[in-house]
């Protein structure tokens, strides 16, 4: 193809064109990402260390750690930390213990439902969040139709109040919020398996446990880790859920932050603690990052 | 009883995994279904019995001026979002794969970190940014911050559609003398389309949807999560939101669908069709 007409090379451009084509490209999203991400995010971390108006601030920037120090030892937001680690795990537990064999019927089940199956899941995470919340509290309330229909049953002759404004209602409503990116991680990694492993591993003697213990797991771990990565995260930075079915037991660090920021006006201790819930959010990223390349690398 | 017992062993599983999928979709829809049928009750109280079919909660809602003003906004701040993003977030997927220069890696790690920051900590910070350099908080804000948020994702669907396809069949249409524009045409656009299709239906979702940011980052005007907030911390529940979340939830169903009958059609010609819609579908998984 090259043998007949080798074009002379171009000329080298100048330096300065060299720019120009990332610049047409990049140029209006990067500036856009610099302003208003990256621009906030400073922002927010000066705010975070400088001596509020509240505090006596001058206005001019004073550089303190007190906003942090404060949101740490304030006990009240310890126990709000331990409430949103426990909702957001057993949110977390509960979707991987439905996701998992959700998953597996999908990927080497479901046959031609496959498709309509997942898209059934994608329905689910474009419905409105705040419409999903509302369902479940009509559903969940006082006279709501869950406790109608066991009192009519017979089961209780009181509405349970627990039902709802309780931590239970949160794990709910959250579990049933991030379902999709909890399964579908889940089964890309199962798509990736070759199904002649599982026939292997019955005709070597392995029971349905040990196969999904000693072959299906392993394989399926980096899978399991990015929807930790996808779904953990938002889960304990979640305040609309808690907002409007938690009351006071579920309440949230969400809730802590959106109540400095706009109830008490206090932006520094607001800034503080978002910074806090970003570090851990960070930290959390790297770890499931780490475990989720470790585990490729193995398998 | 020997066969039976087989034959219940051999379609166990089966039965099993129906069951598991029918629970899962109940728990998923069931209660959203539940907030439609109750729309249509004819009672103040949202719980049995039931007191008869009305549709007078739709007309009380159409006549709602908060209500039809929050459900506006959010499309016309969705739509804008919708199409600003495919624009930047397709030429910036353009120039991550295709060129080459330096700052590369930070500028697809800063839109990498933007689709990992929880929107909480984006919208306060939105939020104390704007109060710091004296901007009031108004739907133009709510766009930005959407935007923002949103371009990075059509950055990430329409890579990963760029970068499936091989580039070969770019060098092949330019050694086969057509133009740059010509081979943008024929060539590139047929081929990720389908990706940017996808990307702008869920970059329209994720605006529509988006609370955290219209929350943190709104001033009078509401977008309608927004609305239905408000009106949940006021009061105990409504039929006119039932109304309200009806319409919306049936239109997000409607979409959905006929994105997905549209999509089918333009991957068509594919022979890995159902995988290219497969992966489409849970490329938005943020």
């Amino acid at each position: 193809m090259e043998s007949a007409t080798i074009p002379a090379p171009a000329p080298r451009r100048p330096r300065a064109h060299r720019w120009l084509r990332p610049l047409a490209f990049l140029g209006t999203p990067t500036a856009l990402l610099l302003v208003l991400f990256l621009g906030p995010m400073l922002v927010m971390l000066g705010v975070a260390f400088d001596r509020g108006l509240l505090d006596g601030g001058q206005g001019a920037f004073n550089l303190t750690l007190t906003n942090f120090s404060d949101v740490i030892t304030d006990p009240l937001y310890r126990e709000v930390a331990v409430t949103t680690f426990e909702i957001a795990t057993a949110a977390m537990l509960a979707q991987l213990l439905v996701a998992v064999p959700l998953a597996y019927v999908i990927a080497f089940k479901a046959g031609r439902w496959q498709l309509p199956i997942l898209l059934f899941l994608v329905l689910a995470d474009e419905l409105n969040p705040m419409v999903r919340i509302y369902a479940w509290r009509m559903l969940l309330g006082r006279e709501g139709l869950i406790n109608e229909g066991l009192m009519r049953i017979g089961i209780t002759d009181q509405p349970i109040d627990a039902l709802l404004f309780s931590q239970f209602a949160v794990t709910l409503v959250l579990a049933t919020s991030y379902i999709t990116y909890t399964v579908i991680p889940i089964y890309g990694a199962m798509k990736a398996i070759d199904a002649n492993v599982f026939e292997a591993a019955r005709d070597l003697g392995a029971g349905w446990w040990t196969t999904t213990r000693r072959v299906l797991l392993p394989l399926i771990a980096p899978g399991i880790f990015v929807s930790l990565l996808l779904v953990y995260i938002p889960l304990f930075t979640d305040f609309a859920s808690p907002a409007l079915v938690g009351g006071t037991s579920g309440y949230m660090l969400g809730n802590v932050v959106n109540d400095l920021v706009l109830e008490s006006g206090d932006l520094n201790r607001g800034a503080a603690m978002s910074i806090i819930m970003l570090v851990l959010s960070a930290l959390f990223a790297l770890v499931a990052y780490r475990l989720a390349r470790i585990n490729r690398l193995e398998s | 009883m020997r066969p039976l017992a087989h034959r219940l062993r051999r379609r166990l599983p089966g039965l099993a995994g129906g069951i598991l999928v029918a629970f899962v979709m109940v728990v998923l829809f069931g209660p959203v279904l539940m907030l439609a049928l109750f729309s249509f009750n004819d009672s103040s109280i949202i719980s049995l019995p039931w007191e008869g079919f009305t549709t007078k909660w739709y007309e009380e809602a159409w006549s709602n001026g908060q209500a039809r003003d929050a459900v506006v906004n959010s499309l016309i701040v969705a739509t804008i979002v919708m199409v600003l993003s495919v624009v930047l977030g397709t030429l910036a997927a353009w120039g991550l794969t295709r060129l080459r220069f330096r700052g590369r890696g930070f500028i697809a790690g800063l839109n990498g970190a933007v689709l990992v920051v929880p929107w909480l900590i984006i919208g306060v910070a939105g939020l104390i940014f704007f109060s710091e350099i004296g901007v009031s908080l108004s739907l133009e804000t709510i766009t930005l911050m959407h935007l923002v948020v949103t371009f990075p994702l059509v950055v990430a669907i329409v890579s990963a559609g760029l970068v499936r396809f091989q580039r070969s069949l770019e060098e092949a249409a330019i050694d086969l003398g057509a133009t740059q524009r010509q081979m943008l045409r024929y060539v590139v656009l047929p081929q990720v389309g389908p990706s940017i299709a996808a990307a702008s239906i869920f970059a329209f979702a994720w605006s529509f949807n988006n609370f955290e940011i219209s929350f943190f980052n709104g001033g009078f005007e509401q977008t309608f999560p927004v609305w239905v907030f408000s009106i949940l911390r006021q009061s105990e529940n409504l039929p006119v939101v039932n109304a309200v979340s009806t319409v919306i939830a049936a239109a997000q169903i409607l979409a959905v669908f006929g994105a997905w009958a549209l999509m089918k059609r333009l991957t068509r010609s594919e022979g890995e069709g159902s995988e290219t819609l497969t992966g489409l579908l849970t490329g938005g998984a943020r």
